[in-house]
């Protein structure tokens, strides 16, 4: 079947990318947005010592956040929540997803160690009531719950609750919701970059047969095909 | 090492820590306190209970003196900002703890706080301010004052964030009367608002929306002279921002610029921004949470009462998005009751919406709505039958007498919300006016028995509202229908409602009177039952009409009742000359002389049936119209503006000739 599709060198290729400018500082502040946003703080810092390039956030504002992320991240989810309180009281306060979630998060801890019966009393004093208002919340308790029940909880339906992954999921929400209401941006810029690169070549694949990225992490340019 | 302790005092200890004489217990105290209560409604109410808010508030007021007696700086500005976000949790959402802040009189604190040189105290206390100022319990803010204006202005004016984001909050919540409206946007506060707009974070550019659009609401002045000169630039950065990545703000936006559209004609009337917006408020129904909850509610201000966007919403498929919504299942009842209402609005007027409705098969939904466990969802679903069900194509097919709509309905009037019983009766009036032999199944549940039962209700609005449905339900119906209406009202009970305190009462009274005695001879013996019990009553409102609709109704009573006998004919008559005193003329005259065009219809009508050629005490009556001055009232009316009088004068007086008159 004869393609309708132009057939473009690498030779071609890479003279027409050489011919498309980006500057240096465009860069630059695209990587410092990557290490501000996930908090970096000393490799920003260091960053912008050497690059010279400026944060659009204050770097001290970070401290505060990865303060936050970081007890999260080790399973302190009450001192996870009273930093939180006193960054901004108004966080959970004003957003009964995630603070269910940092309580389901305290919940598993306590199950984790085993102190079954104080799960079972904080259960009962802090999340049923939440759990009543809810029906999704009253589901997502009843989940955690039955951890209980299981004595090989490596093998148990639920058992992906007591990974680190889950821990490092509430992480990442905690982390999200302060930087929402330092009123920044909550997702970096590049990844929407290289999103945009995959559906540009999706879309440049219908027409053409060029070289193309199909290694993010290499960016390196493979030979095109038919 | 995870800490996951759990044991923590009791609330009750904790609260006795707060008033400790050392400090480090009591600021710990008051941390524990603002960490248990933040999030946690429940624990709110058990600390409010307690009277936690009082101790606190205490805490608040203590350290201002201290701090006015520069006692210890750090220690002091750490409970300000524990007491202040403390406080703040409290009044966040939570009416019950704003309440018991407000009594605890620590908002003169706060205000005084907002002047203090540490920014997280600043911070703190704004914060509090604002959860209070959401509510609708705060203090009513006077613009109309100098000094609080000027104070105002600084506010919006400030660096901090908190603080500009409390003077946007203040004028949202505060901000009512025209002339409060024009006295901030004479301040200037305006071209604030829209730079904050413009250069502020998130929650600052939410906020101004907010604001801008409680400033506009219902002032074309204020809106042409914000948006006018500037051909639209200002306008331009919220149309803007409906377009914002941010759910919310697209949502607050959308919200200012229906503001602005409603209150004023020269704006956003281009069919571009109308369908923007559609799409805009419909696609934000797929946000999980509070904006999607909230946006059916825009979307209703959008389109009520409005053919045009009703009909390019329902070519943007609305109904089949808000259909989509509802089969989910498990709704906020907010965004149920929102969508319903979305529903009954678009389909109040455009018969195609309601083919689309019911082609969908969403009345069964509806249907289910109807014994939802939330009032305001059950209401929505009954107003929501009452647009569908004025399709009269579909009325005629007899589609909505059936089980699963009446059966639940008529439960509803038994509901112990008054809204959802007044929702119920209006779909009901509506369903009743069946054109098909199918009216008996709403007897057989009970639905008539029922529509009496709240004819003796308290409230007026039920009362006259079940009349309503009662009227409904006996035009033109069956004898037998009819006969079982009148023997479960009584003619007591029926008397007494046409003589009822509220004038809306009397009209449906009158009108049900009206449909029953219309048609079959026999049934103009209602009027007369119980020693005319009901005749009676009619003469005496009428003769004390309050407004012309009362007059219209018993008019057309008196017209159907002289349409009888001359038994009938006889007793009307007497009717309309008894209650004449010397002084007062015949109300007759006086409904003839009506600026009401159906008031004269009525009574002239009532006067050709009175003097009807083929009856006769016909040439008798005739003779004491005239001595009364009627005739020569009605000779008059011969060039009446209405057409409907003028065939029927041309009728009384070509009946008048027939017996010999000039």
């Amino acid at each position: 079947m004869a393609s309708s599709k132009k057939l473009i060198s690498r030779e071609e290729w890479e003279k027409r990318l050489n011919n498309v400018k980006i500057r240096k500082e465009d860069m630059n502040k695209l990587v410092m947005n990557f290490l501000v946003t996930e908090g970096n703080v000393e490799a920003a810092k260091k960053f912008r010592m050497e690059s010279g390039t400026h944060p659009d956030i204050d770097l001290a504002t970070i401290t505060d956040r990865m303060a936050v992320k970081k007890a999260a991240q080790c399973g302190n989810v009450k001192d996870a929540i009273e930093k939180i309180n006193d960054l901004n009281p108004e966080i959970l306060d004003t957003n009964p997803q995630l603070f269910f979630q940092l309580q389901q998060q305290r919940l598993i801890e306590l199950i984790r160690n085993g102190k079954v019966e104080a799960a079972l009393e904080f259960a009962q004093e802090e999340l049923a009531p939440r759990a009543e208002e809810n029906q999704s919340f009253l589901e997502e308790l009843e989940r955690t719950i039955s951890l209980v029940a299981f004595e090989d909880t490596s093998n148990c339906p639920v058992g992906e609750l007591l990974d680190i992954s889950q821990r490092l999921k509430t992480a990442s929400e905690v982390n999200a919701a302060v930087l929402t209401s330092q009123s920044n941006e909550k997702d970096p810029k590049l990844p929407s970059l290289l999103k945009m690169l995959i559906w540009a070549q999706n879309k440049l694949d219908k027409k053409a047969a060029y070289p193309c990225i199909n290694d993010l992490s290499n960016a390196r340019l493979e030979d095109p095909t038919f | 090492m995870p800490s996951a302790t759990v044991n923590k005092p009791r609330p009750s200890e904790l609260l006795s820590r707060l008033t400790s004489a050392e400090p480090e217990v009591k600021v710990r105290a008051l941390r524990e306190v603002k960490n248990q209560i933040i999030g946690n409604r429940t624990k709110k109410l058990s600390f409010l209970k307690l009277g936690a808010v009082p101790a606190v508030a205490g805490i608040l007021a203590d350290s201002i003196d201290d701090v006015t007696e520069n006692n210890n700086c750090n220690n002091t500005n750490n409970f300000l900002v524990q007491s202040a976000a403390a406080l703040g949790s409290f009044a966040c959402g939570f009416d019950a703890g704003v309440q018991a802040v407000l009594d605890a009189g620590a908002f003169p604190n706060l205000l005084r706080l907002l002047a203090n040189p540490n920014e997280k105290v600043v911070d703190a206390v704004a914060r509090a301010l604002r959860m209070i100022y959401q509510s609708k319990l705060a203090p009513k803010y006077d613009f109309l004052q100098q000094k609080n204006m000027e104070f105002l202005i600084s506010l919006l004016n400030s660096e901090k964030e908190t603080v500009s984001g409390l003077g946007a909050s203040i004028i949202s919540r505060s901000c009512e009367t025209n002339l409060e409206q024009k006295a901030l946007f004479d301040a200037g506060i305006l071209r604030k608002l829209n730079s904050l707009l413009e250069g502020g974070s998130l929650s600052l550019r939410d906020a101004s929306l907010e604001s801008l659009a409680t400033v506009f609401r219902n002032n074309p002045e204020v809106i042409s002279k914000f948006a006018g000169p500037e051909i639209g630039r200002p306008l331009s950065s919220i149309i803007d921002l409906a377009k914002d990545r941010y759910p919310r703000t697209r949502l607050l936006a959308c919200m200012c610029l229906i503001v602005i559209r409603n209150a004023s004609p020269h704006f956003l009337q281009d069919i571009g921004i109308k369908t923007k917006l559609i799409h805009i408020l419909l696609e934000l129904l797929d946000d999980p949470g509070q904006v999607g909850d909230e946006a059916p509610f825009a979307f209703s201000s959008l389109i009520a009462q409005k053919e045009d966007l009703q009909k390019l919403a329902l070519e943007a498929n609305a109904i089949d998005k808000f259909h989509h919504h509802i089969k989910k299942g498990s709704l906020h009842p907010r965004r149920y009751e929102g969508i319903l209402l979305a529903l009954a609005d678009m389909c109040s007027k455009l018969e195609s919406c309601r083919s689309k409705f019911l082609s969908l098969q969403v009345l069964n939904l509806v249907a289910d709505a109807l014994t939802d466990y939330n009032a305001g969802v059950r209401a929505a679903a009954c107003i929501c039958l009452k647009s569908v069900t004025r399709s009269i194509k579909n009325l005629s097919a007899g589609y909505f007498m059936n089980e699963t709509i009446v059966i639940p309905l008529v439960q509803l009037f038994l509901d112990p919300s008054t809204s959802v019983q007044v929702a119920a009766l209006g779909a009901t009036s509506n369903i009743v006016v069946d054109f098909t032999t199918r009216k008996s199944i709403f007897v057989q549940c009970g639905g008539m028995k029922q529509l009496v039962q709240l004819a003796k209700s308290m409230e007026s609005s039920v009362r006259s509202n079940a009349l309503w449905a009662l009227k409904n339900f006996v035009f033109q119906a069956d004898n037998r229908l009819k006969e079982g209406v009148f023997s479960e009202l009584t003619a007591s009970l029926l008397s007494s409602l046409i003589r009822d305190p509220e004038p809306s009462v009397q009209e449906q009274a009158l009108a049900l009177v009206r449909n029953l005695v219309d048609g079959c001879i026999n049934l103009i013996e209602f009027v007369f039952a119980e020693d005319g019990l009901i005749l009676g009553a009619i003469g005496r409102q009428l003769q004390c009409a309050s407004k012309a609709e009362i007059g219209i109704q018993g008019m057309y009573a008196l017209c159907n009742v002289a349409s009888g006998n001359e038994f009938h004919r006889e007793a009307v008559m007497q009717l309309l000359f008894t209650q004449m005193g010397d002084k007062n003329q015949s109300f007759v005259v006086k409904f003839l002389q009506s600026n009401d065009s159906q008031l004269r219809t009525a009574t002239v009508w009532t006067i050709v049936n009175l003097t009807c050629p083929s009856s006769p005490g016909a040439p008798c009556r005739l003779e004491k119209l005239r001595n009364a001055g009627i005739v020569s009232q009605i000779k008059n009316m011969v060039n009446d503006p209405c057409v409907d009088v003028k065939l029927r004068v041309r009728t009384v007086l070509g009946q008048s000739m027939a017996f010999g008159d000039n």
